[in-house]
């Protein structure tokens, strides 16, 4: 007789082991994972039996924040079973002969969800305009999709939200004005971009201060927003209704001028007002120079380039030690001059041109690149003296 | 109680005796493996398509454009440069200079246009083909017999609003000519041994019957290349998320040298955006060049664009220099046979 096998004490160094129990619980579990397997399976096999266009045409998904505008004549994300050209456009033609440009989405163009917009339409309530599709709206993500590659220009002044529209001019032969809001962080990167794409003939605005009239559109900066409206031809109807669309928008939009200090001490006698900047970063090329602004003026006969940066004391007094050590490099002659007015002044010479720089608290600035040192001092010392408005 | 031989006989081994597992178990286990591998083994083998492309995987064997280029002719100019103050004269003076549109278009051959209209702006902004340009162009094609005119492009705003903004549905709809209008179903991938360009969905519905191609493109400023004339409009074609090629923006827009082999290209110089392309946006951005350059050599019709109509260096715009390089083209414009035309 022997003993049971399960009596039987393991042999030599082998530990035996072997489950006697399969809980329900890791059955359930592992036939759910079977099951899940097997359909991941199936959808892959049937997924990749079908060429799916739309994998590179268009990515909806990655669309849905402009889901707003779809219904509109640009919109980007376009309903889920609307393709790119199922839009169509419609010269409407009048009972008195004259067409009116719209743009209408294609029949059967699914609603888009409330749930997607970005924000509030862009709504103008003018006798004459007549929207010729949704409002759009994009983002940091795909403003490119509107603006291509002029994106990276107002990314670099920390764009936030863009919405746009165009409305049709009733009794016109096809004329309207697209009207564009882009939103910054801040006013002052707001006046950066603004400033950049300035023409520098452009006549003034006298509801906006930071804005100009150039040919067919009215360009402005008010608070964060930089708002250009833009007319189809210089019909005076059109570019008349254009204007008020910018009047409009110059009244609705609140002011706000906050980190533009140092834009509103440049003075204004000898300003040219169409050459003021707004720098961010390496004004200069020198990278203690930051968020500078700088225009161009007319002082006794002679074009001088003043900028100035408004800091704190502190970062002003570094800045003021920097530009010294720059301006002493390359062979430089660096003069000091007597204060002014409770700032410190130097001169400089190099590469054939000269600065006057100062420093007083927390303001740096000074004339650059002239090659008249004595008309560059005069007009800092002004400067300082408060004799130039 | 069995004795040992018996469960022996009962066919249990010793192991089993010990915790194991009988022979008749193992047999049991490794032919159902063996069967679990034989049948995925076949499935595998039955759902293999070898030429099935899964993107980012296998390369797929896409399409790629035949040469819309005519035989070359040493007698006759291959760039042609008309000065003007109209569109149309000034286009048939340019084409003239070539030779006429006959010697590129025959009868009964069926011709894509494909002007730049990748924005909703109105022609005066220059941010798109003048469609005026556009109308002598085609105009041009129809005199020389076509039998079909397409007009095509890709623009990255609603394509309804962007040709009829432009003033292009407009040209399209009095010519009586195809406008094209991109649908999912219009895109197919395309294969090319380009820098960057390889396996990519591309626009390909207007090409399916078309026996010539002709590039009718604005001359621009680009916030990203410099300058989009007549190689950078080919991007109009390309379908997906092509805005990831803007990093390598110089690259793409040489492969596009390679991509197409178009019959012609005419650049609208007419009114050039200078700057703050290549949206714009102001007039004070477009300078009036009263210029048209047409030519089969892009890159050569490019860099005449660049130095003389946006009137800057052409050693930065590197697309031409490496579509020279790679012997897509010459950027010394004057080693050609060229034509300087007033209209």
């Amino acid at each position: 007789m022997v003993a049971p096998a399960a009596a039987k004490p393991p042999t030599g160094n082998r530990k035996t082991f072997r489950r006697t129990k399969v809980s329900p619980a890791e059955r359930v579990a592992s036939l759910i994972i079977v099951v899940l397997l097997v359909a991941i399976g199936v959808v892959i096999w049937f997924k990749g039996k079908h060429y799916d266009p739309d994998r590179f045409a268009l990515n909806a998904d990655a669309l849905k924040s402009t889901a707003s505008a779809v219904e509109g004549k640009s919109g980007t994300a376009r309903g889920a079973d609307v393709s790119p050209g199922e839009t169509k456009a419609a010269a409407k033609t009048q009972a008195d002969g004259e067409s009116e440009a719209t743009v209408e989405p294609a029949e059967g163009a699914t609603a888009v969800p409330a749930t997607a917009a970005k924000g509030e339409p862009l709504e103008i309530k003018l006798d004459g305009l007549k929207p010729m599709g949704d409002t759009e709206f994009y983002n940091a993500d795909n403003l490119f999709e509107k603006i291509d590659g002029r994106a990276p220009a107002y990314l670099n002044f920390n764009f936030q939200h863009l919405r746009c529209r165009s409305f049709s001019i009733t009794g016109t032969s096809g004329s309207f004005v697209d009207v564009y809001e882009y939103r910054f962080d801040t006013p002052v990167n707001a006046f950066g971009m603004f400033a950049l794409e300035r023409d520098p003939k452009g006549g003034p605005l006298d509801f906006a201060p930071d804005g100009y009239a150039s040919g067919m559109g009215f360009f402005f900066r008010q608070g964060p927003c930089y708002i250009q409206v833009m007319a189809s031809d210089q019909n005076a109807k059109t570019l008349e209704l254009a204007k008020s669309i910018a009047e409009d928008r110059a009244k609705i939009l609140p002011a706000d001028d906050t980190g533009l200090d140092a834009r509103r001490r440049l003075p204004v006698t000898g300003l040219d007002s169409a050459s003021v900047q707004f720098v961010q970063e390496n004004a200069q090329g020198q990278a203690f120079l930051k968020n500078v602004f700088q225009a161009n003026y007319d002082f006794a006969g002679k074009k001088l380039l003043f900028f100035l940066m408004v800091a704190t004391p502190a970062e002003a007094a570094t800045a003021w030690k920097s530009y010294q050590a720059f301006t002493g490099q390359f062979g430089g002659k660096v003069t000091a001059l007597p204060d002014v007015n409770g700032a410190k002044l130097f001169a400089a010479q190099n590469f054939g041109t000269w600065k006057v720089i100062y420093q007083r608290d927390g303001e740096i600035g000074g004339v650059v690149d002239t090659d008249d040192a004595d008309k560059a001092r005069a007009f800092v010392e002004k400067y300082l003296e408060g004799q130039l408005k | 109680m069995k004795s040992e031989p018996d469960a022996i006989k009962a066919g249990e081994s010793g192991d089993a005796a010990s915790g194991g597992i009988s022979r008749r178990e193992f047999l049991v286990r490794a032919g159902a493996t063996g069967a679990l591998l034989a049948g995925a083994a076949a499935g595998g083998y039955a759902l293999w398509q070898p030429k099935h492309f899964v993107p980012g995987f296998e390369p797929e064997k896409g399409l790629q454009l035949p040469s819309y280029a005519v035989e070359p002719n040493k007698a006759l100019p291959s760039l042609a440069i008309a000065h003007g103050a109209e569109h149309d004269a000034t286009v048939r003076a340019a084409i003239g200079a070539l030779g006429g549109m006959d010697r590129f278009v025959k009868k009964g051959d069926v011709v894509v246009l494909k002007p730049n209209v990748a924005f909703d702006t109105p022609p005066a902004l220059a941010a798109t083909t003048h469609p005026e340009t556009l109308r002598a162009v085609a105009k041009l094609v129809l005199e020389a017999g076509a039998a079909r005119v397409y007009i095509a492009d890709n623009p990255i705003n609603s394509p309804a609003g962007c040709f009829l903004k432009s003033g292009l549905r407009q040209v399209a709809d009095d010519l009586n000519l195809d406008l094209l209008y991109p649908e999912s179903s219009s895109f197919a991938p395309l294969q090319l041994d380009g820098e960057v360009l390889r396996n990519w969905t591309f626009f390909h519905e207007p090409f399916k019957k078309a026996t010539k191609v002709i590039g009718v493109a604005p001359c621009k400023d680009h916030n990203l290349c410099h300058a989009s004339m007549t190689m950078k409009n080919w991007y109009g074609l390309l379908g997906g998320r092509r805005s990831q090629f803007h990093q390598y923006i110089h690259s793409i827009v040489s492969d596009f040298a390679l991509m197409m082999k178009p019959t012609l290209v005419v650049l609208d110089g007419m009114n050039v955006l200078m700057k703050n392309g290549p949206t714009g946006g102001r007039l004070s951005d477009v300078k009036p060049m009263n210029t048209v350059v047409a030519g089969t050599d892009m890159v050569a019709v490019d860099s005449y664009g660049y130095t003389h109509l946006m009137e800057r260096d052409l050693a930065e715009l590197a697309y031409v220099h490496k579509a020279q390089a790679r012997g897509l083209g010459n950027t010394n414009w004057k080693d050609l046979l060229y034509k300087e035309v007033q209209a």
